[in-house]
C-alpha cells in the first residue's frame, strides 16, 4: 500500500507516541524498522489509525458540544428569569446553533494550538514526505478567466524558474486555460504565452488555450482539460490567477501523492501575499498570524477525510476523471442548475470513491493573493455565498460520509450564520422592547449573563490570544514578524478592524442569502486584484444603507434602555462607520510598518522574481491586427482551425472588412471574438491595412499605425536625413 | 542584391518631390520597425530593393497606390531573405505569417533575425526551419464520468415539499404575509405569556 514509505510516519519511531504503544508488541530486535514499515498500511496499523481518529473526532465534538451545552445552559437561565416567550425559545434556538459553530471554531483553534505546542503531529500527510522519491508526470494547471496577463504568467513563470533551478522541470507541463471573453484579453494572454515561452524556451512545456465558450466556468475549464489531456499525466495541481507555489512545494506534493497511494487530493494552506492596501494587509496579518493554529487543529480532527478549496491542491487524475463528474442539481440557478463552487463537493466525491483528501497545512511555498478592498471582498463572497448554498442539496444526497457533510454544512454556515445572527439580535431587540414596554428591563441574572459574556468573548478571541501566545513562544517566529511588539500592535489594531467591518460582512451575508433565497443569481465577474478600492462617492453607493440602519437601530436601543444600546455598541460602530473604513482601509500608505508578514519582510525567491512581459501598451485587439508579431503569432495558431465552412468564412470576411472601413471600435466584443477565431482574415485585414494609404482608410487605424514608429526614427524623420542616410549608403552598394 | 546609383538618385528626387512615395517609405520604415528592424545596413538594403521594385511596378500599375506596391515589394524582399527558413511546402499566403513568427522568436533587443542568419549556428537554423507555433499539446482525449444526484429518501421528501410550497414562495406578496405573521405570532405569544 504504502510502496515507497521507507521513513513511515516519524511518530512512530518516538517513544511515548500512540503508533509506538500500538505497534510495539509486534515488533522486536534489530528488524524494528523494517517491521515498521511493513506494518504501514497492514489492517492493523489501519485499524489503529481509524481509532486514533476516531477519538480525536469525538475529543472535538465533545469540547464543542461541551462548550455549546454550558453557553445555552447559561441562556437558559439569563432568558428564564423573566419568564418564558415564544421570543425567547426562539432566541435560544438561534443561539444553539450560533454558539456551537462558534464553539467549534473555537475548538479547532485550541487543539490546534496544542499540537503546535506539543511541537510534533504524528499524523500528518508531510510526515511520510520523502524527497527521494522520483516525480510522476504532473500538469499545473492554471483556469484564468478576463485576468491581468502580467499577474498570471508572473506567478507560472516564478513556478517555472524555481522547478528549473531544482532540475525537476521535466516532470511538469503547464496549462494556462483561459475562459476569457474579452478580446484584449484574450490577446494579450495569447502574446504572453508567446512571449513566456520564448524567453524561458518553454515551447512544448508551458501551454495555453482558450474556450470558444465558457461552459460551466472555472469546474467547466477543469473538466475540459481532464477531457482533453487528462491521460497525459498522472496528477494535476490547480492554481488560481494569483497562486504561486514554490517548486519545492509543487514536487513535495507530488512527492506526497506518490508515496500515499489512497490519496486522491492533497490541499496545501496558502498563505496570503502581495497585499497593498490597509485592507489587505491586515487580511494578510490576520491570516499568517491566525490560521496556523486554526489549520493544525482542521487537519487533527479532519486527517484523511479533508476538504478540497479549489486551488493551490494536487489532484490524482485518474480517480477524479472516474469519480468527480459534478451532477446536475435538481431546479435552476441561483440554488440549481449546475455546481458554481465546485472544490466541496469535488472532495466529497473523491471521499465517496474510497480515495484520501489530506491538508498538508505545514506545507512551506504555497501562496496566494486577496482582493483588495472590502468591496472586492464583498463581490468575491457573493460568488461564494450562492455557491456555497448550492450544497444544501448535497445534504440530501445519499453516500456522502459524514465528516464531508460537516464540511458541507460549514461552509453554509459561513453565510446562513449572518441572517441567523441578524435573526437573533433582532429577536432579542424586540423582546427588549417588550420587556421595556411591560416595565421588565433589569431581570436578568447578573453572574449567569457575565458568564456568558466572558465565554463568548473567549469563543470569539480566545484563538487570536492563542495564536500570539504560540508566536511569543517562538521568539524567531515573532522576529520574522518584525518583533513581539509590532505584532501585538498590528493584532490590536486587527481586532479593532474585525469588529468594524464584521457587522459590514453580516449584512451583505444576509442580503446574499436572501437574494439568493429569492432566486437572484450572481454575475460571474472577473476579479479584481490589484485595484485600489472604492472612492468617497463609491463608498457612499455602495454602503449607504448601512450608516442610517446603525443610527435607527441606535435611537431604538436607546429608547428600550441606555444598558442594550451600550451592549449592541459594538456592532452599530461598524454599521455607522462603514463608508469611512471601507474608503480609508484601501489606502496603501496607512500603517506603513504595522501588519508586516515574514513573507513581507524577508520575501521568498518565489514572491521577490520582477518577471516582465514584453507587451505592447494599449487595446490588444488593434495589436493582434496591426502588430506583425501579434498577428503572426495569434495567425498561427490559428492554423489548426482553418476548415472553417464557408459561411464562417464569409462572416469573418465581413467582419474584417467593417472593422477596416469603420475603425477598431466599429466591432462588438462577440464580433472580436468571431474574427479572432479567423485566422486567415485577420491575415488578410494585417496586410490591407498596412498597404493602404492613410487617406482611404479610417482616420483610427492611420493613427494606430504611426505609433508603430520606433522612439527613435519619430525623433529624426525627416526627409533631409533620409537623404543624407542613402548618400552615405550608396558607396556601400554601388 | 544590386542596386544602381542612377536608382538612387531617381529615388532621391522621388521621395523629396512625391507625397505619396513619401508616405509609402514612411509606412514601410513603420512596419520594419514593428519588426523591430534595426538601423543597418541590412534595412537600407532592403528599402532599397523594395523601393526600386516598387518604382518600377508604378510605371506598368500608375493607378496603384504607391503604398501597396512598396508594402508588397518588401514582403517580397523579406521573402526572399527569409524564404529557406520556410517549409517549401507552405502555401504562399502563410508564409508571410511563418516569417513574420521567425523574426518574433529571434527578436532581440539588438533586432530581430534580418542581416543575422550568418551568426546563428547550423542547429538554430535548423530549429526554426522545423518550428510550427502550436499553443497545446496534441488531444489525449478521456472522459468524465457523471453520476447524477441520488438523494435519500428524507431528501426525497424534502424536495417534494419544496415543489409543492414553491408557488406560495414564488409571490412576493404571500410571503411578506407570512413573515408578518409569523412576526404578529412572537410578539402578540410574547406579549401575553
Amino acid at each position: 500500500m504504502f510502496p515507497r514509505c521507507e521513513q513511515g510516519w516519524p511518530g512512530l519511531n518516538d517513544p511515548g507516541r500512540w503508533t509506538v504503544r500500538i505497534l510495539r508488541g509486534t515488533m522486536s530486535g534489530n528488524d524494528r524498522s523494517g517491521k515498521v514499515v511493513g506494518l504501514i498500511g497492514s489492517s492493523a496499523f489501519e485499524e489503529a489509525f481509524q481509532e486514533k481518529v476516531r477519538n480525536r473526532r469525538w475529543a472535538v465534538a465533545l469540547v464543542t458540544f461541551g462548550i455549546s451545552l454550558l453557553g445555552l445552559w447559561l441562556l437558559f437561565d439569563v432568558l428564564g428569569a423573566g419568564g418564558w416567550t415564544t421570543l425567547k425559545a426562539a432566541e435560544l434556538v438561534l443561539f444553539g446553533l450560533l454558539f456551537t459553530s462558534l464553539s467549534f471554531g473555537f475548538s479547532q483553534a485550541f487543539l490546534g494550538f496544542l499540537v503546535l505546542s506539543e511541537g510534533q503531529e504524528p499524523l500528518k500527510i508531510t510526515n511520510t514526505l520523502d524527497e527521494e522519491t522520483p516525480l510522476a508526470s504532473t500538469a499545473i494547471v492554471m483556469p484564468v478567466y478576463n485576468e491581468g496577463a502580467e499577474t498570471v504568467f508572473g506567478n507560472i513563470r516564478s513556478l517555472y524558474d524555481s522547478l528549473q533551478e531544482r532540475g525537476e522541470l521535466d516532470s511538469f507541463d503547464f496549462y494556462i486555460l483561459s475562459d476569457s471573453t474579452d478580446p484584449s484579453k484574450a490577446v494579450e494572454e495569447e502574446f504572453a504565452w508567446a512571449d513566456i515561452c520564448r524567453q524561458t524556451n518553454g515551447f512544448g512545456k508551458i501551454h495555453y488555450r482558450r474556450r470558444k465558450l465558457p461552459v460551466n466556468r472555472k469546474s467547466g475549464n477543469i473538466a475540459d482539460f481532464c477531457r482533453r489531456w487528462g491521460h497525459r499525466h498522472r496528477y494535476m495541481i490547480i492554481l488560481d490567477a494569483d497562486s504561486i507555489m514554490s517548486g519545492k512545494a509543487v514536487s513535495s506534493l507530488v512527492r506526497l501523492m506518490e508515496v500515499n497511494p489512497r490519496a486522491g487530493i492533497i490541499q496545501t494552506m496558502p498563505r496570503l501575499v502581495k497585499a497593498q492596501t490597509v485592507f489587505g494587509r491586515i487580511q494578510q496579518f490576520a491570516s499568517r498570524l491566525y490560521s496556523p493554529i486554526f489549520a493544525a487543529g482542521l487537519n487533527f480532527w479532519q486527517q484523511e477525510a479533508g476538504n478540497y478549496w479549489g486551488h493551490n491542491a494536487i489532484i490524482r487524475v485518474s480517480p477524479f476523471l472516474s469519480s468527480c463528474g459534478l451532477p446536475g442539481l435538481p431546479g435552476k440557478e441561483p440554488l440549481g442548475g449546475r455546481v458554481l463552487s465546485h472544490d466541496f463537493v469535488e472532495a466529497a466525491l473523491m471521499r465517496n470513491a474510497g480515495w484520501d483528501v489530506w491538508f498538508a497545512y505545514d506545507l512551506d511555498g504555497s501562496y496566494e493573493g486577496l482582493p483588495p478592498n472590502l468591496t472586492e471582498y464583498v463581490k468575491r463572497d457573493r460568488r461564494w455565498c450562492q455557491g456555497n448554498l448550492q450544497h444544501m442539496w448535497f445534504l440530501l444526497a445519499q453516500n456522502i460520509r459524514p465528516i464531508s457533510r460537516i464540511h458541507l454544512v460549514q461552509g453554509i454556515l459561513a453565510y446562513v450564520s449572518a441572517p441567523l445572527l441578524v435573526l437573533f439580535v433582532l429577536m432579542g431587540a424586540l423582546q427588549a422592547g417588550l420587556d421595556h414596554f411591560h416595565g421588565r428591563v433589569g431581570m436578568f441574572p447578573s453572574a449567569s449573563a457575565g458568564v456568558l459574556f466572558l465565554m463568548t468573548f473567549t469563543l470569539l478571541f480566545g484563538p487570536k490570544v492563542l495564536s500570539l501566545i504560540h508566536l511569543f513562544s517562538r521568539s524567531r517566529d515573532a522576529a520574522a514578524f518584525g518583533g513581539p511588539l509590532r505584532v501585538l500592535m498590528g493584532a490590536i489594531v486587527e481586532t479593532l478592524f474585525s469588529i468594524l467591518t464584521a457587522p459590514v460582512l453580516v449584512w451583505f451575508h444576509t442580503r446574499f442569502v436572501l437574494r439568493n433565497l429569492a432566486g437572484k443569481t450572481v454575475v460571474w465577474n472577473t476579479q479584481t486584484r490589484d485595484s485600489g478600492g472604492p472612492s468617497w462617492s463609491e463608498a457612499v453607493h455602495e454602503y449607504w444603507p448601512l450608516p442610517i440602519i446603525g443610527v435607527v437601530l441606535a435611537i431604538l436601543a436607546w429608547w428600550i434602555s441606555p444598558n442594550y444600546l451600550l451592549w449592541i455598541s459594538p456592532l452599530l460602530v461598524g454599521l455607522i462607520l462603514a463608508i469611512p473604513v471601507a474608503h480609508f482601509t484601501c489606502h496603501r500608505s496607512l500603517f506603513g510598518k504595522l501588519f508586516a508578514t515574514p513573507e513581507e519582510l524577508h520575501p521568498p525567491k518565489e514572491l521577490s522574481g520582477d518577471f516582465r512581459l514584453q507587451l505592447r501598451e494599449g487595446d490588444q485587439f488593434v495589436h493582434a491586427v496591426l502588430d506583425p508579431f501579434y498577428n503572426a503569432v495569434h495567425v498561427a495558431l490559428q492554423r489548426k482551425r482553418q476548415s472553417v465552412s464557408t459561411a464562417s468564412s464569409e462572416y469573418g470576411a465581413a467582419l474584417a472588412n467593417k472593422l477596416f472601413k469603420e475603425g477598431p471600435d466599429a466591432l462588438t466584443a462577440q464580433e472580436k471574438r468571431a474574427l479572432l477565431t479567423d485566422g486567415h482574415n485577420l491575415g488578410y485585414l494585417h496586410t490591407l491595412i498596412w498597404k493602404t494609404p492613410a487617406e482611404m482608410m479610417h482616420p483610427a487605424w492611420a493613427k494606430a499605425l504611426t505609433e508603430y514608429r520606433s522612439a527613435r526614427r519619430a525623433v529624426r524623420h525627416q526627409p533631409d536625413i533620409i537623404e543624407a542616410k542613402l548618400a552615405s549608403v550608396q558607396p556601400a552598394v554601388a | 542584391m544590386a542596386i544602381s546609383p542612377e536608382y538612387i538618385a531617381l529615388l532621391r528626387v522621388g521621395i523629396r518631390s512625391s507625397p505619396e512615395w513619401r508616405e509609402a517609405w514612411d509606412r514601410i520604415n513603420d512596419y520594419l520597425d514593428a519588426l523591430k528592424t534595426p538601423d543597418s545596413t541590412d534595412r537600407e538594403l532592403i528599402l532599397l530593393a523594395s523601393f526600386e521594385r516598387a518604382i518600377a511596378r508604378k510605371r506598368g500599375e500608375p493607378f496603384t497606390p504607391a503604398t501597396e506596391l512598396a508594402f508588397e515589394e518588401t514582403q517580397k524582399t523579406l521573402d526572399s531573405s527569409l524564404g529557406h527558413l520556410i517549409d517549401g511546402e507552405i502555401p504562399g499566403v502563410s508564409r508571410s505569417v511563418e516569417e513574420r513568427v521567425r523574426l518574433y522568436l529571434t527578436e532581440s533587443v539588438d533586432g530581430n533575425l534580418l542581416g543575422r542568419e550568418d551568426e546563428l549556428s547550423d542547429e538554430v537554423l535548423q530549429a526554426l526551419r522545423e518550428v510550427k507555433l502550436q499553443a497545446a499539446p496534441s488531444l489525449q482525449i478521456a472522459s468524465i464520468k457523471q453520476r447524477p444526484l441520488e438523494f435519500t429518501p428524507a431528501g426525497k421528501g424534502f424536495i417534494g415539499l419544496a415543489k409543492r410550497l414553491s408557488p406560495i414562495g414564488a409571490s412576493r406578496v404571500i410571503v411578506w404575509l407570512i413573515g408578518l405573521a409569523i412576526l404578529a405570532f412572537l410578539i402578540f405569544s410574547s406579549l401575553y405569556k
